[in-house]
């Protein structure tokens, strides 16, 4: 990965890449990366707050952020299974099944979440 | 002789408000020789006025008796025979201990004769000069003997400030640093304890040799001194008996100037006989803020309020009045060490309310509400409530924690997120479907 600058060459980097992805992926997927991001952020802020601020119930801490980084996993292994470029992959796995797979690991996941929150 | 006495008497009556009684009782026994009783006839009959009743004995006389079977028989005892040397068997130093061990108040008068009494004084720390030097003094010029002194009087809690000077003669003594000991009367200044016969200058020139050293003399001694005991009972010694005689009642201190030995007696007589400067804790309660029954037990960080209830005694009616005016009382609220020390503040809309609310500290145990209030020549004021102080129950925590609110928003934020992203997904999806189909066809 080339490493951001202010010379014009590196941003030019980072511009095409930016508009490689933006016309190469289809809307489906760039929704699921939208997804992905906010489920990025919201794990760094409640890390940035335990490490700044206080870890008091750690129990809270521990079961917010593995909130956001198994939705994160979920959400991740679904893209990879919905893809259509990964097809050859998953060749037993329909997207409908994927889908099915996502919804049932995450109600499962947030059932633990909030039994551990306190 | 007769007219003057009773007009003396008259003044002295008419100068004082009459009939203060005794908060604790009125029956007094009065030890004194028998030959030397009408001395102090004006003295006792200003006792019997203010309504005390008064029971003579003979220091070898077998009864009345001070104490029997454990029981104080006089509510009050005035020793005033300072130069006997031998009493009867229940007149000691440990019975009269005992006595103010139950409440029984005292006044002993001493001299400079060694008596039993010399080393009861000793046990309060109150050291006596060597026998045989009384207190002489050469200042003021006077054709009184040189060991008829007059003493001005400072005024203090337990003696008024406009009392003329006090007509003394005796022995002084120096005072320990016990705090219970209640000073009434100093020395003045130019006096000094020595012996009688010729032997003043000569002591005195010794000791200004030394630097003063060995020389009993000046304000640091102490004539007249009261010790109240932790049982609240109260005993003055008395270094001289004659302060209470007639004859030092009616002498003049100047031209036109009475002496202030009447008025004196009757203020010593006073703070000694729990008279004056008397108070008790009426009661004392306790309860959370919002509420007014004690619980059974506390919770750690509860809000409590405690009031106590104080009250004087007003020796003019008999009666305990509620005092307001104590401005640093102080409560502990104690397990082995004070966890909370804070002030008991007067009410102003309930006089004689002493309240203070804090908030109980974070150790379970169990807890007393400590009153310990010790001020020279006042009643000491004690009480002591133990209360026991639990942790919360188990569902006594609060349920959703302020610090950890982030990390709900967190957890809730995903949710939401997610189930919104499985709409819109499947909702993507039948389009997508619909789409497809239109497309095949």
């Amino acid at each position: 990965m080339a490493p951001k600058s202010l010379t014009p060459a590196s941003t030019n980097v980072v511009q095409t890449l930016w508009k490689a992805y933006s016309d190469h992926t289809s809307d489906r997927l760039k929704f699921i990366d939208a997804f992905l991001v906010f489920l990025m952020l919201s794990g760094i802020a409640q890390f940035l707050y335990c490490v700044l601020v206080t870890d008091y119930p750690f129990n809270a801490f521990l079961s917010g952020f593995a909130s956001t980084v198994g939705q994160f996993v979920m959400t991740a292994s679904l893209r990879s299974q919905v893809n259509p470029e990964n097809k050859n992959e998953f060749k037993e796995i329909s997207p409908e099944r994927a889908f099915g797979d996502f919804a049932l690991g995450s109600i499962v996941l947030h059932f633990f979440v909030y039994n551990f929150l306190g | 002789m007769v007219q003057l006495r009773s007009l003396f008497l008259l003044v002295v009556s008419l100068a004082t408000c009459l009939y203060a009684r005794s908060s604790t009782g009125d029956s007094v026994l009065v030890v004194v020789e028998p030959n030397r009783q009408d001395d102090y006839s004006l003295f006792f009959d200003g006792l019997k006025e203010q309504g005390y009743e008064l029971t003579f004995r003979a220091p070898k006389a077998e009864g009345p008796l001070v104490i029997e079977h454990d029981v104080p028989n006089f509510a009050h005892v005035i020793l005033l025979a300072s130069e006997t040397k031998n009493f009867a068997k229940d007149i000691t130093p440990q019975s009269f201990v005992q006595l103010l061990g139950k409440k029984t108040n005292l006044i002993i008068a001493l001299s400079s004769k060694q008596t039993p009494m010399s080393s009861l004084a000793a046990e309060f720390s109150l050291t006596l000069p060597p026998p045989g030097t009384p207190l002489v003094s050469y200042f003021p010029e006077r054709e009184e003997s040189p060991q008829v002194i007059p003493v001005s009087v400072q005024a203090n809690s337990i003696v008024s400030s406009n009392i003329n000077p006090v007509w003394f003669s005796g022995v002084p003594h120096s005072i320990g640093n016990n705090p219970m000991i209640v000073p009434i009367l100093r020395a003045p200044e130019e006096s000094f304890a020595s012996e009688t016969d010729g032997g003043s200058p000569d002591s005195l020139v010794d000791a200004a040799e030394r630097g003063g050293e060995g020389l009993w003399a000046g304000s640091q001694l102490s004539l007249v001194t009261g010790f109240q005991t932790l049982d609240n009972s109260r005993v003055t010694f008395v270094g001289g008996v004659n302060v209470f005689s007639d004859e030092f009642a009616q002498k003049e201190i100047s031209k036109g100037l009475p002496s202030g030995n009447a008025a004196f007696a009757r203020d010593v007589v006073a703070w000694t006989f729990q008279e004056t400067n008397v108070f008790r804790i009426e009661s004392t309660t306790h309860h959370r803020v919002n509420a007014t029954e004690p619980p059974e037990q506390y919770t750690t960080n509860d809000r409590l309020v405690y009031n106590a209830y104080i009250s004087k005694y007003n020796s003019k009616t008999s009666t305990w009045v509620p005092y307001p005016e104590i401005r640093d009382l102080q409560l502990e609220f104690t397990m082995l060490d004070p966890h909370v020390r804070t002030a008991l503040l007067p009410v102003s809309s309930n006089p004689g309310k002493y309240s203070a609310t804090f908030r109980v500290p974070d150790r379970h145990g169990v807890f007393k509400f400590v009153i310990n209030y010790k001020r020279k020549g006042l009643t000491y004021l004690t009480s002591s409530m133990t209360v026991p102080v639990v942790p919360p129950r188990h569902d006594g925590y609060p349920r959703f924690l302020s610090a950890a609110w982030p990390y709900y928003t967190g957890a809730i934020s995903t949710s939401i997120a997610f189930f919104l992203f499985s709409a819109l997904w499947l909702a993507g999806d039948s389009r997508e479907k619909k789409a497809k189909g239109h497309k095949a066809e």
